[in-house]
């Protein structure tokens, strides 16, 4: 029987698990395909248009040409509207969606009910999920470990610790494996060299489509210690309730609230400069103008379009960035 | 000897000083620089400095001579030798050595590039770039000139009855103006509305990082329309330096050890 369901961004992964399935954040696979460009012109052959969120395309082609992958839960409130018309495209192709929304306003009791769904549309057991939730925490705990020393030491690159917290929305499938490579991770820090870059960046907005970003702040002399969207994956919250969880996590909710983490970060880490990355035709851009005028130390805002690489004039802004806050 | 060097999208523009200040100005075509000037060696690039009519420079450690450079080349090619700034360090330090400012918000519009710094106490303190598009910089002017069969010089002579010009791309602005020109429009009116343009695309930037003063830098500094415009509508003082395209390359100049300043 095929276990793999698709997930377009992070959703509560505890009530797939489960349901005894497996669940595929279809942005990992996207992102770390051997030619992702290909597969964004695969979904402009199929008719998406150029100006649009390479994150979407690349979900699109990815779930099109994996067999395996004919179910996903599509986050319809919380994310953006373009999901809205990637399931509806999906579902052309013959894919099997179940909705997830998130409450706008936070609000407790349609979160509950929306969980209540994905459990009974899966066929979940409620027992279950509990049980799973305790057990994921017990995983993400060694997540959150990484993070602490990323930056109360010099010890963790800006890239691991986006990786090891971004592959939280399904911890690659195998919880178990995750958590033990984890582990060792962590042991192998103690004799790992300090990485020699004074200054301190949080990155915020959602994870950056060029992965050379943090390599490339690092031979600058810059180091990212909080990766805001990429932390909200490990829900590092200290709650046993579900459905407070997914109220807390901030990502789907309002700019205001993910202020309120940032800030508070920024504050906790010592952080010199933020960096604010915005995918291109995304509405998360028209948001850049309250970030700028709530967050309390420079701001540099970075747009990316298409994977890989870092292009020449980001290049020399992120330069004149991180001089500046030499 | 100090070598300051702006590796330009159109031009690369090279300044030679001493300590006490600036002994040449020299400027080059981008392609030309790179082709007949310049050979690969592993990752970098070897100057030619005698076939550019240069004096040879003493680079090494022991050589006395420096090199520093900037600008968008910056990031392809490492000039060999060469100590590497970024852009907006090195149009401050530019700005700074040739106005005697130390409070300013810097304007830079170059070929490709809008740029703007606001500087404090003589340091960068923020700045913003246009990002992923060319219009309101040389080149969109160069092209508009070039539609309106008319010089940059005269071009810029024009800042009455602007036509309203309202395409977002630099290449769509052209089909645009086309239109403007079969409308009937005066070319004076055609013209005021393209430099009414560049301003439109800046004024979002120079309003968030606004000072009392503008210092006014790249090769689009020389558009005199541009500069009276900003000056009636924002109601700021401009100051033209007085080598507007050579800022970068002055700044490097700065950068590695010219002292005093222009003032």
């Amino acid at each position: 029987m095929n276990r793999k369901i698709g997930i377009t961004t992070t959703i509560p992964v505890e009530v797939v698990y489960a349901a005894d399935l497996v669940p595929v954040d279809l942005n990992n696979i996207f992102i770390t395909h051997e030619n992702p460009h290909g597969l964004l012109e695969d979904a402009e052959l199929a008719g998406y248009p150029r100006n649009l969120c390479a994150w979407i395309k690349g979900i699109y082609t990815t779930v099109v040409k994996n067999d395996d992958i004919n179910k996903v839960i599509a986050v319809t409130q919380g994310d953006c509207s373009n999901t809205h018309a990637l399931m509806e495209t999906l579902q052309l192709e013959g894919v099997e969606i179940i909705p997830f929304a998130y409450p706008f306003d936070r609000d407790q009791d349609m979160l509950g009910l929306q969980i209540d769904k994905l459990t009974l549309a899966l066929g979940a057991d409620r027992e279950k999920v509990k049980e799973w939730k305790m057990k994921l925490d017990q995983v993400r705990e060694r997540v959150w470990r990484i993070d602490e020393l990323s930056w109360k030491t010099n010890k963790v690159s800006g890239f691991d610790n986006h990786l090891w917290q971004v592959c939280c929305s399904d911890f690659n499938g195998e919880p178990d494996k995750f958590s033990q490579e984890a582990e060792e991770f962590i042991a192998r820090l103690e004799k790992a060299p300090d990485i020699d870059a004074p200054v301190r960046l949080g990155y915020i907005g959602v994870p950056p489509i060029m992965t050379d970003l943090y390599q490339y702040l690092e031979s600058k002399g810059a180091r990212v210690v909080f990766n805001e969207v990429q932390r909200q994956f490990t829900m590092p919250f200290d709650t046993d309730n579900i459905v407070k969880q997914y109220s807390m996590y901030t990502y789907p909710y309002d700019i205001f609230w993910r202020l309120e983490d940032i800030s508070r970060e920024i504050e906790k880490r010592n952080i010199h400069g933020i960096i604010h990355y915005a995918q291109s035709f995304c509405y998360r851009q028209i948001q850049d103008l309250i970030i700028r005028r709530k967050v309390n130390v420079p701001v540099l805002t970075i747009e990316g379009d298409r994977p890989l690489h870092l292009d020449a004039r980001t290049k020399m802004r992120i330069d004149s960035f991180v001089e500046m806050l030499k | 000897m100090f070598c300051g060097m702006d590796l330009g999208s159109r031009n690369v523009k090279i300044v030679l000083a001493e300590e006490s200040g600036i002994k040449g100005f020299y400027v080059y075509d981008t392609i030309d620089f790179y082709k007949k000037h310049g050979h690969k060696e592993e990752d970098s690039l070897i100057v030619d400095f005698k076939g550019l009519g240069l004096p040879e420079m003493e680079l090494d450690e022991t050589g006395g001579d420096k090199l520093v450079t900037t600008g968008y080349g910056r990031n392809t090619i490492r000039i060999k030798r060469g100590e590497e700034i970024p852009e907006i360090k090195a149009h401050a330090l530019g700005a700074g050595w040739q106005t005697g400012l130390t409070d300013f918000t810097l304007l830079d519009l170059g070929g490709q590039d809008s740029k703007v710094v606001l500087v404090r106490g003589g340091k960068v303190s923020d700045f913003q770039t246009n990002d992923k598009c060319a219009a309101g910089s040389g080149r969109y002017l160069e092209n508009m000139a070039a539609i309106l069969g008319i010089t940059l010089e005269e071009l810029s002579s024009y800042t009455q009855e602007p036509v309203d010009l309202s395409a977002t791309c630099a290449i769509f602005g052209e089909s645009e103006l086309v239109g403007k020109i079969i409308e009937g429009h005066p070319i004076g009116e055609l013209a005021a509305g393209v430099n009414y343009t560049i301003y439109k695309r800046v004024k979002p930037m120079l309003l968030q990082l606004a000072s009392p003063v503008i210092v006014f830098t790249g090769g689009v500094a020389e558009n005199k329309a541009l500069c009276k415009i900003l000056r009636e509508e924002l109601e700021v003082e401009v100051v033209i330096p007085k080598y507007p395209q050579f800022n970068g390359a002055i700044g490097c100049c700065v950068h590695g050890g010219m002292r005093g300043s222009l003032t």
